[in-house]
């Protein structure tokens, strides 16, 4: 018997974030960042990737970019060095609502097109380019 | 020196067992810890000696004051290198907003051992649980595993073992964001710790945390406690959540200014 | 795959006879071993489907195209009206489809013909629609009017009772002669549940996760849980709320995990859910969500920047 996509969507349980982004970043926002990873916060309820950006004029100004919970990454050998200091990544996402340097990350990958930790691109996309 | 006479005193006091004290076994043969578990000491205010004095806030009065207790220090002081102990001192004198029990933050190892609530052992063979009252933190005792920790943590990552009857703990993989009690004494994240659970006599065990970090402290030091049983019938620990009770401290600043509850 | 996995689980676990109780594995004081690192994860929602009203069971067959179908929802398609301003969860692998699933031919994982949560009470209805008027337009005033969930004192799947999450949804379970300890990642929390059937906490204690109180029927683990405080609030539930919930072992990888929650000042009858637990590698790891909970103190603190540039705006225009 075949259901209905929409149909199944309404029927799962709705996929709770552990709060709503839409609260804390601002989709009007919308920032492209490419920085040098000084840290990495493996933390929860989410990962924090900190990051140097180096503007036109050579000014550096310090970005937080959240993530998802590492838990997951940990069970799969991930561990603390899987981004080490000095990596070069972009990010594509959306900066906080009060105007502070700290995005969410909707795509991050690395400077040489590599896509960070499992891949996956962005909302749109049918799948997972690893 | 007195306080170094006393506190050796008190160490070789508690390194006694009763002679030939037989614990109670599992069905493994191995000491039995299950059960509910606390000190009878104020280290959570500060592990060195310390008189009593005066809390932060005047109209607690009594309540609000700082109780003495003997150092559970094997030495008496905690052998700081010259620029940790200047941050000691700092921390010391931050220590009303600093401290992060404060704030309901977990509490570390070995902190999470004393503090002044009971927590409860559930010993099984592969894994032993430790259930904390405070801030419900937990800890999981990897019996069969040295798998080490891919990240450091709050509570670390424990593996444990026995030698003859008793349970040897190496906590290692701890973040430097605890301290060890409300007076400032602190460590980085290079810290191990090794914790060793030997049987006292009926309802007691003796317990010593070895400090090993290279990084704050000029050698390995040690601390003695004895952790009592709780005998009361039906023992358990109960909940104690302390998130909502800082929430105002934390966040106070980001209320609206004419708010409503719901 | 996991799709074949959950395919082939199903198959068998429609197929296989209850095991006899001699072949389940024992702790070594003879109660029947609960322990290990277990996953509630699953592609069956808590209610049924409209559209399947009358249909408790799926045949292997359906059960293994539903599953294919939802682990082939991607999250971004999971997260709806959320996605825009999220992460990418299957880069850290929080995707259903990154993880093993518990199995099981249910359409919901409430039983019974409706397979739904059953009215609110007249009471309930008021006191909801009550609490939704105060604080509407004050959502974001302070902590104390954000979810539990954001505020980390309690997450929505936390209970207990015990539900599936979105992702990290695991459990570990150790035991000692005269305790089933639960441990749930997130939020890690602790449940030591002394298995004597010893009496409950007098009733002005009252908990978050209320008194948890077990006994061994048989093979299954009977836990009795009251006491909880009226901010715990599961599915809108008051301090009211009484829990009995159910634990069997039905072979080495698979607990049957069951819980009838009932509370007459909110449901008009109790009602029982049905959850696989499966067994997982796992490790947990430490789920410290107070002290990163970064999130709350942001989400204030942009509420207070929209308000000033509102108010900002507004002056402008008055000019």
């Amino acid at each position: 018997m075949k259901l209905a996509p929409c149909l199944l969507l309404l029927a799962l349980a709705r996929l709770e974030a552990h709060h709503s982004f839409a609260a804390e970043f601002d989709v009007n926002k919308p920032v492209k960042l490419h920085g040098t990873v000084t840290e990495m916060d493996w933390i929860n309820p989410h990962s924090w990737i900190h990051l140097d950006v180096k503007d036109a004029d050579g000014k550096v100004t310090s970005w937080m970019i959240e993530g998802g919970s590492p838990n997951a990454l940990l069970r799969l050998g991930f561990n603390k060095s899987a981004l080490p200091k000095g990596s070069e990544v972009v990010v594509a996402g959306f900066r906080a609502k009060d105007g502070s340097n700290r995005a969410v990350g909707q795509s991050v990958s690395f400077a040489d097109g590599r896509k960070l930790f499992l891949g996956g691109s962005a909302p749109g996309s049918s799948g997972g380019e690893k | 020196m007195h306080a170094r006479a006393f506190a050796l005193l008190i160490a070789a006091a508690m390194a006694r067992a009763q002679p030939g004290y037989p614990p109670p076994r599992d069905a493994a043969g191995k000491p039995d810890l299950s059960g509910i578990w606390q000190v009878m000491n104020t280290a959570d205010w500060n592990l060195e000696g310390h008189a009593a004095s005066a809390g932060n806030l005047p109209q607690l009065g009594a309540i609000g004051a700082i109780p003495p207790g003997e150092s559970v220090v094997e030495g008496g002081t905690i052998p700081y290198l010259a620029e940790a102990a200047a941050r000691r001192k700092q921390n010391f004198a931050n220590r009303w907003t600093a401290d992060p029990e404060i704030k309901c933050y977990l509490p570390g190892v070995p902190r999470a051992t004393y503090l002044p609530y009971p927590f409860q052992i559930v010993q099984s063979q592969k894994t032993i649980l430790f259930s904390y009252e405070y801030a419900g933190a937990a800890r999981i005792v990897n019996m069969d595993s040295n798998k080490q920790a891919p990240i450091d943590s709050w509570m670390g990552w424990s593996n444990g073992h026995w030698e003859g009857d008793t349970l040897v703990i190496d906590v290692t993989g701890l973040n430097d964001k605890t301290w060890f009690d409300r007076a400032g004494n602190f460590h980085s994240a290079a810290l191990r710790v090794t914790e060793r659970y030997p049987p006292r006599g009926a309802g007691m065990l003796n317990y010593e945390a070895t400090i090993d970090d290279p990084q704050t402290f000029s050698r390995p030091w040690k601390i003695r406690m004895i952790l009592y049983r709780h005998e009361e019938e039906n023992a358990r620990l109960l909940e104690f959540k302390c998130v909502e009770f800082v929430e105002e401290l934390l966040y106070g600043h980001l209320r609206k200014k004419t708010g409503g509850k719901p | 795959m996991n799709v074949w996995r959950a395919l082939i689980a199903a198959i068998v676990l429609s197929a296989a006879a209850w095991p006899q109780p001699a072949a389940l594995p024992r702790t070594p004081h003879g109660d029947p071993n609960l322990e290990g690192i277990w996953t509630s994860a699953s592609v069956v929602p808590l209610e049924r489907p409209a559209e399947l009203n009358g249909q408790e069971f799926y045949t292997p067959a359906e059960a293994a195209e539903n599953a294919k179908r939802v682990l082939g929802i991607s999250s971004w398609e999971r997260l709806g009206a959320q996605a825009r301003e999220h992460y990418n969860m299957s880069q850290y692998g929080l995707d259903l489809s990154q993880v093993k699933v518990a199995s099981t031919l249910r359409t919901s994982l409430i039983v019974g013909p409706e397979g739904r949560v059953p009215p609110f009470t007249a009471e309930a209805r008021q006191r909801l629609a009550e609490r939704a008027a105060r604080n509407r337009g004050h959502q974001f005033d302070g902590p104390e009017n954000r979810p539990l969930q954001e505020q980390c004192l309690m997450y929505s799947t936390e209970g207990p009772p015990m539900l599936p999450s979105a992702y990290n949804s695991n459990l570990q379970i150790v035991q000692d002669a005269r305790h089933v300890a639960i441990v749930q990642e997130m939020i890690h929390s602790t449940r030591v549940i002394p298995t004597d059937n010893s009496p409950h906490l007098a009733p002005e204690i009252r908990q978050w996760a209320g008194d948890s109180r077990g006994r061994w029927e048989g093979d299954t683990l009977v836990v009795d849980t009251t006491n909880f405080t009226d901010r715990t609030a599961f599915r809108g539930s008051t301090e009211h709320l009484h829990l009995i919930e159910r634990f069997t072992r039905v072979d080495a990888d698979t607990i049957l995990y069951e819980f009838t929650a009932e509370d007459p000042h909110t449901w008009t009858r109790p009602w029982t859910a049905q959850i696989t637990l499966a067994r997982i590698e796992g490790p947990i790891f430490e789920f410290a969500c107070h002290e990163g909970n970064l999130g709350i103190a942001n989400t204030l603190s942009g509420a207070r920047a929209a308000e000033k540039a509102a108010a900002e705006a507004a002056r402008k225009e008055s000019k």
